[in-house]
């Protein structure tokens, strides 16, 4: 071996060969490392023909997705105008609902009108018969809502005498005297029928000495009908118009 | 002798190869080709060994030579959109079993001349 160390000119051969010999195997493992990474990379690493394929693939994946997504902008287009219709008709459907609530009296209302007092005196004494007609001739009069001592008078309101100084309404609550009468209507109107001349409800209890006062008002507030549900066990809607 | 420098260095150069970066990938055409040239003359190296006419010049020279020249030309063939590299790894693989052939030629006789011999 030392025989081969001294001569110079085969140990630059050996080692210029050793050095091309480095180069190549390193340049060849480079390339093998690089050429597996390539094949795990994506669409950057294709060559023409592959990415021609692949952008066509690309292509008409996004045209069909392009018209699912106009689908369901109609779609939803097509949804927001069926809610708005939805919405169109509950409210119609709310708004009658409420006029027909305001209608049968339960619902407080504010308006102008007259407030009637009518108090038993030591002598006489208010009975069911009068306070009943009193109510009738309002309604006469164009009243739009009555309330008795706080308590709302509906359609099929009833006032009863049970006894001395009771008075029943809705068949379970008692009034006593005095009695606040509450209307809203037409103030001149109510007020010219109540005080007619021998006819109107003022003059026939003054004639019999009751005690009965009218009050004008700009702004009564008259409160809901609140006993419970109005029931209509008996009667059914007639389907035939 | 020379044998066990050029073992040593295939091995350090594997080693090395393992240590270096991997190259983008634009350029792994070029190294490609590149290798396919320095291989040929390797092994163009080797059967001039064989010969008795190997010339170091020649063979260094011609190693990084052709190297060179087997990029550009890949790169103009790139440029035109002529793939000329194809033509470069015929010549090249074309060179590279001829050599074989001369190298298996040689050792083969060397093996029945000692079979002679020794008969």
């Amino acid at each position: 071996m030392k025989t081969f160390f001294k001569n110079k000119q085969a140990v630059t051969i050996a080692v210029m060969i050793s050095i091309v010999a480095i180069l190549l195997t390193s340049t060849i493992c480079i390339q093998v490392k690089s050429v597996e990474e390539y094949k795990k990379a994506d669409i950057e690493s294709l060559r023409d023909e592959e990415l021609k394929a692949q952008m066509s693939l690309y292509k008409t994946r996004y045209e069909e997705a392009q018209k699912q997504y106009e689908d369901n902008q109609n779609k939803i287009k097509e949804y927001k105008d069926t809610e708005n219709e939805n919405e169109k008709a509950a409210n119609l459907i709310e708004k009658e609902l409420k006029e027909t609530e305001v209608l049968l009296g339960l619902t407080e209302v504010k308006g102008e009108g007259i407030i009637v007092t009518l108090r038993d005196t030591d002598t006489e004494i208010y009975w069911a018969d009068d306070i009943r007609n009193l109510l009738n001739e309002l309604k006469y009069a164009g009243a739009e809502a009555i309330s008795i001592n706080g308590n709302r008078i509906i359609n099929m309101t009833d006032i009863v005498k049970i006894t001395e100084g009771y008075i029943l309404i809705y068949g379970n609550t008692r009034i006593k005297s005095p009695y606040t009468i509450k209307v809203i209507g037409d103030t001149t109107y109510l007020t010219s029928t109540l005080n007619m001349k021998n006819t109107g409800f003022v003059d026939v209890m003054k004639s019999n000495g009751l005690d009965i006062t009218v009050e004008e008002s700009k702004n009564i507030t008259i409160e809901p009908y609140t006993k419970g549900e109005i029931e209509n066990k008996y009667m059914k809607e007639d389907e035939q118009k | 002798m020379t044998l066990i420098f050029i073992i040593v260095g295939c091995i350090l150069g594997v080693g090395l190869g393992f240590l270096i970066p991997t190259i983008p990938y634009s350029m792994s055409n070029y190294l490609a080709i590149a290798i396919v040239a320095a291989l040929d003359t390797v092994f163009g190296g080797i059967a001039s060994n064989i010969k008795k006419n190997f010339d170091m010049k020649v063979f260094i020279s011609g190693f990084f030579v052709n190297a060179i020249l087997a990029i550009l030309l890949t790169y103009l063939g790139q440029k035109l959109n002529v793939d000329i590299y194809l033509a470069a790894i015929v010549v090249f693989i074309g060179r590279m079993f001829n050599n074989l052939g001369i190298i298996r030629r040689y050792y083969l006789n060397k093996i029945t001349k000692k079979k002679e011999k020794s008969n």
